[in-house]
């Protein structure tokens, strides 16, 4: 788990289907519940889907498998909400690894991140070596987050993606990602029923083609939500009628709010249990609530009905606790206490206090986490250990009332059958709940066009998706619709994954690239006479017209009808040329030539000698070339019969036919190869064709 | 071809009316902004009740009476009916700005042209979108694509973008480049050359250079802009520790603050980062008394004082009364934070050289007394016996005629409309007895506050007409003891209002003219929050859409505007008349080819800035789906004339030559000295940036000698050879 650059590895990149491959592989919270992290890629983009750390460990031991991957090559990092398990290790992501890319979350998620792990950083005990970031490095990293809002679109290097709302907590999003066509949805943690301040997660307009889901509750199925709320307040009325306590360890954030709602409305309608006093024993949850009263927009329409008449977290039956200090523990009372699992703090010291005694009761309100003190007790044993290592006899009664807000079987599955994905991968569930869950998906799915994985931490799942690169051709270039055969040449233009192709005369109306033509101009010192200069350009190139300087009446020659030669004066010519690279070679060798004329003096050689000798050399050099590059490309390349050159790659064999350029191969891909690095190497060793336009 | 976009404005060109025009895509009409002026002149309208009925969605840009007062009586009397858009912001604000405005005006005249229940009804339909959301129309509109998108000019005030199949159509009105204290800047630069931009021209003439730290402010108006200065004040009250008062004086003040507070999401990047970190709402303004009556003004202390009214146009409402009050007084001051509206009050008292006295109609609303409430009442009495009588009438008729289901369902709703579900008013005779409906009434209230159901109006032959939604009981669990008296989402109105709106004593209206000194000192200070008329022309030019249509700004400066935009952005720039239609149908040939595998392989792309260009010479083809795809040639292709591409900007490039080593200044006519004798200069037109001019032409001269070649070849880095 070492942070340093030498442990990462890049991912070997098939060569062959590179862009067609999707990857998805968990980095946590494969076959596991806690420190969610799904790495994905696919055409060269990657993202991060959360960023957690698994609560039941401490130090480097809780991240994620982030040295399975390179940092520095993820484009964007996507946060669902701020639950320790999916944004905790954010930190130490961006603060301690070489990761450069953009983080998004909700406007609510970010507000609640930094005091949660704030609170984090000061609760948990562990070494100074051990801590993972500091609550510098959290205040760093909230300059780096980005926010953004549901259904909002936002657009990196060709990445599209926008969120909806999951339920869950306050500010929780699933996230729909859009790379070149291809859909991926990320559920995060998401409930599809609506409770006291929550809406249901929605479901996305559009059908992805990959859905990453949670499946924390795996098969199982939720009490409907009257039938558990009455339990819950059923179980605490006659706890606190026969004068018990009841204890409920709760995260601070996102069930503990639901569960004062649904307390303080009880309490409101029970006159009787006015005397009987309700705490909830967080710092952390009293600051949050700053955040829950302001993004009310965030929550369902009944809280912002009631946040008409009043705020409805400002509780009228509830008060804040401190510490155990302020507590005075004299008669039945109601107290919820983090953390949740049971392992130390404020709900902890209660329980060691309150086990032994049987009027007093404990509820666990959801999911507990393997290996807390809270997912033992659920089973009820005779005896737990205390804090201070002795053994106590557990009498007091456990309730296990789930107000989970993760979705249930039902709710996965009509979810998944209204979205169709036909690749589900399933993640953040215990490994026995996930395979079982998998199971009875496949019951549901029977037709064999869905997949459903389930991946292991580090375990990449593969997917080809068939990407038709589509080209919209505008401008003039389209004012006819081609046929079958005609030939379309122009600028192509990529942005993102769209391609425009358009001529060069277009490409400042429709995109935001301009094009220039430089104009060139030296002068040359000259002294002798212009007509030898006419003359000497005369043999050496094709076309040369003479014309008069309309300004000056001083001769002019037009070369190729792309440079100009002036006489400027008595002792300087000037060249004119607009750039491009076959007039600045022509240019060069008249510069070349003007230079030569001041020199020396002209010698006559036997042309047609040299011209025959010349070619017969050049054929030969020529040919040397080809072969030579052909074995900088291809390695092996012998000379077959029939003058045919014979080019083995890997065990396929192409003949190539040196004189017309044909290529008999039987694999394609080689074929083509071999046929267009000949076709270069031919146009880089042939003369060049000066009448281009 | 193209997708057919035809532009037709109802209202607001050449002029610096409300704004109201109809853009039809492809047959599918937009309506964008439904604005009204502060006078509801009902004439303004008449173009868009020609149109109403034919409207297929409303998007609303902002949430102020320039922009949607219109809607409630559009969609009561016009015939209007299609879904409205808007951001939650636009809404929230836009439906407590037609509150105040219908509050002020009730106090002044008999209105009527719409009631808060219109109000409500309108603006219960509205979807809400966040920014840059795509929604996807359905149905008649399918294929197009809205998405709002920030504007800068007040709270939720977006800018429209409308797409269909690649081609996008902004509505881009009162936008503002600048960051305020409490909203970003537009987006508007992002876009790049749109099929057609629609914008207004209002600040096309108009320069300002006030620094924003220099302005002042004592008054001012329309609800969202009021937040703008409330945001200002507070920093600076609390530095100074002024002894004076601040008041916020509308007939929703307080809601609105309430609701601001919750809209933290759509404020600037600054004010989230405040909450995140301090978690100190911007908005919970310690320093300022939220007010919703005059009275409460009234029975302050007396001495200076710094009251915000609504009503920036002086035509009605507390800003109109503090001004009629306080302006012979030498020693005060009026402070517009905006431009008047044409024609009003205030854009009088704007001019130069301000008029000295003003005349001005004073109207109050009285409650009637001695013998005209008596001849009211009897006149209600006679009402009443009317209606009852008709209403047995009507009863009768329904029992006797055959009754289809058609009758059955629209008769009693006749009735309905005329006796029971006006608030306010025209009541009739349930003076005391008052239907809720719209808002909700605060907890402390008591008797009056009860629904009431007048048994009389409501039978049908099965006995009285019952509203299922009475009986359904709420959720159960989740509703007990949470909500009083069924909470409504429309509206949160401050007790005093809902008093006053439930106030239907009988009352009229008397006015009297006065002459009104104005020796109070009169300054205008810019907080509109829009662009000045230089940041418009760059702002165009930056998003340089292929076609342009001016509207909302006076004839010189849509004149103006125009001018400058042909001469140096594009060639197509319209600025259409009132219920002319112009046809901005795209001109621009296309067609979708598939790229086959064979030919990408082959195509080398070159990286410039955010996009990645390449030359390909392919050959038409058919896939297995019959689509058209391109393929490699199987020929050579035929040479093409090689293309720079790239844009050289002389400042950078200068820096680029100086870091290489060579000796680099601007010599006279923008031409660039690079080392001792080579020289650089661009010729030919000199087009705006990334505008229409076609290419750069740059001339690079100098003799023969090593430097010419080596600076050739810097200059050559800048660009791409294709």
């Amino acid at each position: 788990m070492a942070s340093s650059s030498t442990s990462l590895k890049r991912r070997e990149q098939p060569m062959s289907r590179e862009g067609d491959q999707l990857i998805v592989t968990p980095l946590g919270a494969g076959n596991e519940v806690g420190r969610s992290c799904v790495y994905m890629s696919f055409r060269g983009k990657t993202i991060l889907f959360d960023c957690g750390i698994n609560p039941a460990y401490s130090g480097m031991a809780a991240l994620p498998y982030f040295d399975e991957i390179d940092p520095s090559t993820i484009d964007v990092l996507l946060i669902t909400h701020f639950h320790l398990d999916h944004a905790a290790s954010l930190p130490y992501f961006l603060e301690k690894t070489t990761f450069k890319g953009r983080v998004f979350m909700t406007h609510a998620t970010k507000a609640i991140y930094k005091l949660l792990l704030t609170d984090y950083v000061k609760v948990s005990k562990v070494s100074v070596e051990d801590m993972l970031f500091d609550e510098h490095d959290i205040n760093k990293s909230m300059d780096k987050i980005e926010v953004i809002d549901f259904h909002q679109t936002v657009e990196v290097n060709g990445i599209k993606f926008w969120c909806y709302t999951a339920g869950h907590v306050l500010g929780a999003a699933m996230f729909m990602v859009d790379i070149a066509g291809v859909r991926i949805l990320y559920t995060g943690d998401y409930s599809r029923e609506e409770d006291r301040h929550l809406r249901a997660a929605e479901l996305p307009q559009f059908s992805p083609d990959i859905c990453i889901i949670e499946s924390t509750s795996g098969v199982q199925l939720h009490q409907s939500r009257h039938i558990r709320e009455k339990r819950f307040t059923d179980v605490i009325h006659s706890t606190v009628a026969q004068g018990g306590r009841v204890l409920i360890p709760a995260f601070a954030l996102g069930r503990a709010q639901e569960l004062l709602l649904i307390l303080d409305e009880y309490w409101a309608n029970h006159p009787d249990l006015h005397n009987i006093p309700i705490y909830y024993a967080s710092p952390l949850a009293k600051k949050c609530m700053a955040v829950y009263q302001t993004y009310i927009l965030s929550m369902n329409d009944r809280i912002r009905n009631q946040f008409a008449n009043s705020n409805p977290f400002v509780f009228k039956h509830i008060s804040a606790l401190n510490s155990i200090d302020d507590f005075r523990d004299v008669g039945p009372s109601v107290v919820m206490a983090s953390p949740g699992g049971l392992q130390s703090g404020f709900s902890r010291q209660l329980f060691d206090i309150w086990c032994s005694d049987k009027r007093n009761a404990c509820i666990i309100p959801g999911y507990m986490v393997e290996g807390t003190l809270a997912k033992t007790i659920i089973n009820e044993p005779k005896e737990v250990t205390l804090m201070n290592g002795l053994t106590a006899p557990l009498n007091m009664q456990v309730h296990y009332i789930s107000f989970s807000a993760h979705a249930d079987y039902a709710q996965t599955s009509t979810f998944l059958k209204e979205l169709m994905p036909p690749n589900i991968i399933l993640v953040h569930g215990e490994a026995n709940e996930m395979m079982r869950l998998k199971q009875k998906l496949f019951t549901e799915f029977p037709d064999g066009n869905t997949r459903i994985m389930n991946p292991k931490n580090c375990e990449s799942v593969e997917m080809y998706f068939n990407s038709e690169k589509m080209a919209k051709t505008i401008g003039r270039l389209a004012e006819k619709t081609p046929d079958v055969g005609d030939s379309v040449s122009g600028i192509l233009v990529k942005k993102g994954f769209t391609y425009q192709i358009m001529a060069p005369d277009d490409l400042h109306v429709f995109s935001q690239l301009s094009t220039a033509t430089v104009t060139q101009r030296i002068t040359i010192p000259f002294s002798g006479a212009f007509g030898v200069i006419a003359h000497r350009l005369g043999k050496i190139f094709e076309s040369v017209e003479s014309s008069t300087d309309e300004e000056t009446g001083l001769p002019a020659l037009k070369v190729h009808e792309r440079v100009t030669v002036k006489q400027e004066s008595e002792k300087h010519i000037s060249l004119q040329w607009s750039s491009d690279p076959i007039s600045d070679m022509v240019s060069d060798s008249i510069v070349a030539l003007v230079l030569n004329i001041s020199r020396e003096v002209p010698k006559i050689i036997a042309e047609e000698e040299v011209a025959v000798k010349s070619e017969e050399e050049n054929g030969k050099k020529v040919e040397k070339v080809i072969y030579a590059l052909l074995v900088s490309l291809f390695g092996d390349v012998k000379l077959g019969e029939n003058g045919k050159l014979v080019i083995s790659v890997d065990g396929n064999v192409a003949h190539l036919d040196k004189e017309s350029g044909d290529v008999e191969s039987e694999h394609e891909g080689l074929k083509e190869r071999v046929r267009v690095a000949f076709h270069r190497i031919q146009s880089a060793v042939k003369p060049i064709p000066l009448s281009a336009e | 071809m193209g997708t057919s976009v035809q532009v037709s404005p109802l209202c607001g060109v050449y002029n610096e009316n409300p704004l109201s025009y109809l853009v039809s895509i492809d047959g599918f009409n937009f309506l964008l902004d439904c604005g009204w002026n502060d006078l509801f002149d009902p004439s303004l309208l008449e173009p868009l009740s020609r149109v109403a009925s034919t409207v297929d969605a409303v998007l609303l840009s902002h949430p102020d009476t320039l922009h949607l007062g219109a809607l409630p009586y559009a969609m009561k009397q016009l015939g209007l009916s299609a879904p409205v858009y808007a951001t939650e912001p636009v809404h929230r604000l836009g439906l407590l700005t037609m509150y105040d405005q219908y509050l002020s005006r009730k106090q002044v005249s008999d209105f009527d042209l719409f009631t808060l229940d219109d109000i409500d009804s309108a603006f219960q339909n509205v979807i809400r979108l966040t920014f840059s959301q795509n929604y996807h129309l359905s149905g008649k509109g399918e294929g197009i694509v809205i998405a709002p998108h920030v504007a800068g000019h007040m709270l939720g005030g977006s800018i429209w973008k409308i797409t269909k199949d690649g081609e996008e159509v902004v509505y881009a009105v009162d936008y503002n480049h600048r960051k305020e204290r409490h909203l970003n800047g537009t987006v508007l630069q992002s876009f790049v050359r749109p099929a057609v931009l629609i914008t207004d021209a209002y600040n096309a003439l108009y320069t300002n250079q006030t620094q924003s730290h220099h302005r002042d402010t004592e008054f001012l108006d329309t609800i969202s802009k009021h937040l703008e200065v409330g945001e200002m004040l507070l920093p600076h009250w609390s530095q100074r520790s002024f002894s004076f008062p601040i008041y916020f004086l509308t007939y929703v003040s307080s809601s609105t603050i309430d609701y601001v507070k919750s809209f933290l999401e759509w404020m600037s990047d600054s004010i989230s980062k405040s909450f995140e970190t301090s978690r100190d709402n911007a908005f919970l303004l310690r320093h300022v008394t939220l007010l919703i009556n005059k009275t409460d003004l009234d029975n302050a202390p007396p001495g200076p004082k710094v009251v915000l009214a609504s009503m920036a146009s002086l035509e009605a409402g507390f800003a109109r009364d503090i001004f009629v009050e306080w302006a012979n007084d030498p020693r005060n001051l009026v402070l517009f934070t905006e431009t008047g509206q044409f024609g009003t009050l205030a854009r009088m008292l704007q001019s130069a050289p301000p008029p000295k006295f003003v005349k001005v109609t004073m109207s109050k609303r009285v409650p009637l007394s001695g013998e005209e409430l008596i001849a009211y009442e009897e006149e209600q009495n006679r009402l009443k016996r009317e209606e009852a009588l008709r209403a047995s009438l009507v009863k009768e008729e329904e029992t006797k005629v055959s009754h289809g289901p058609d009758d059955n369902s629209s008769e009693p709703m006749v009735i309905d409309t005329k006796t029971t579900h006006d608030v306010v008013g025209s009541h009739g005779p349930a003076y005391k007895d008052i239907l809720i409906d719209g808002f909700v009434p605060p907890s402390s209230s008591v008797a009056p506050m009860f629904p009431f159901y007048d048994n009389t109006a409501d039978w049908d032959e099965y006995g009285e007409v019952i509203n299922p939604d009475d009986y359904v009981i709420k959720d159960e669990d989740m509703d007990r003891g949470a909500m009083h008296a069924g909470g409504d989402v429309d509206g949160r109105l401050d007790e005093a209002t809902a008093s006053l709106m439930l106030d239907t004593r009988p009352s009229k209206v008397i006015s009297n003219e006065l002459i009104v000194t104005v020796s109070c000192s009169l300054v205008k200070m810019d907080y509109e929050g829009r662009s000045d008329g230089r940041s418009i022309k760059s702002t165009i030019a930056h998003v340089s859409p292929l076609k342009l249509v001016l509207v909302h700004a006076t004839a010189e400066a849509t004149e103006h505007l125009k001018q400058h935009c042909l001469n140096s952005i594009c060639p197509h720039v319209y600025g259409p008349k009132i219920e002319e239609t112009i046809d901005v149908t795209s001109d621009l040939c296309a067609y979708k080819v598939q790229l086959s595998e064979k030919l990408m392989s082959n195509v080398i792309f070159k990286k410039l800035g955010d996009s990645e260009v390449a030359w390909v010479d392919s050959e038409v083809g058919k896939t297995e789906s019959e689509k058209r795809c391109l393929q490699p040639m199987a020929s050579a292709a035929a040479p093409h004339k090689p293309v720079l591409v790239g844009d050289l900007k002389m400042q950078d490039f200068k820096q680029f030559l100086a870091s290489k080593g060579v000796q680099v200044e601007f010599a006279g006519g923008g031409a660039l000295r690079c080392g001792e004798y080579v020289t650089l200069r661009k010729v030919g037109p000199t087009g705006q940036k990334g505008g229409a001019s076609g290419p750069q032409q740059i001339l690079i001269e100098g003799p023969l000698c090593e430097d010419y070649y080596k600076i050739r070849d810097y200059l050559y880095s800048q660009f791409y050879l294709l």
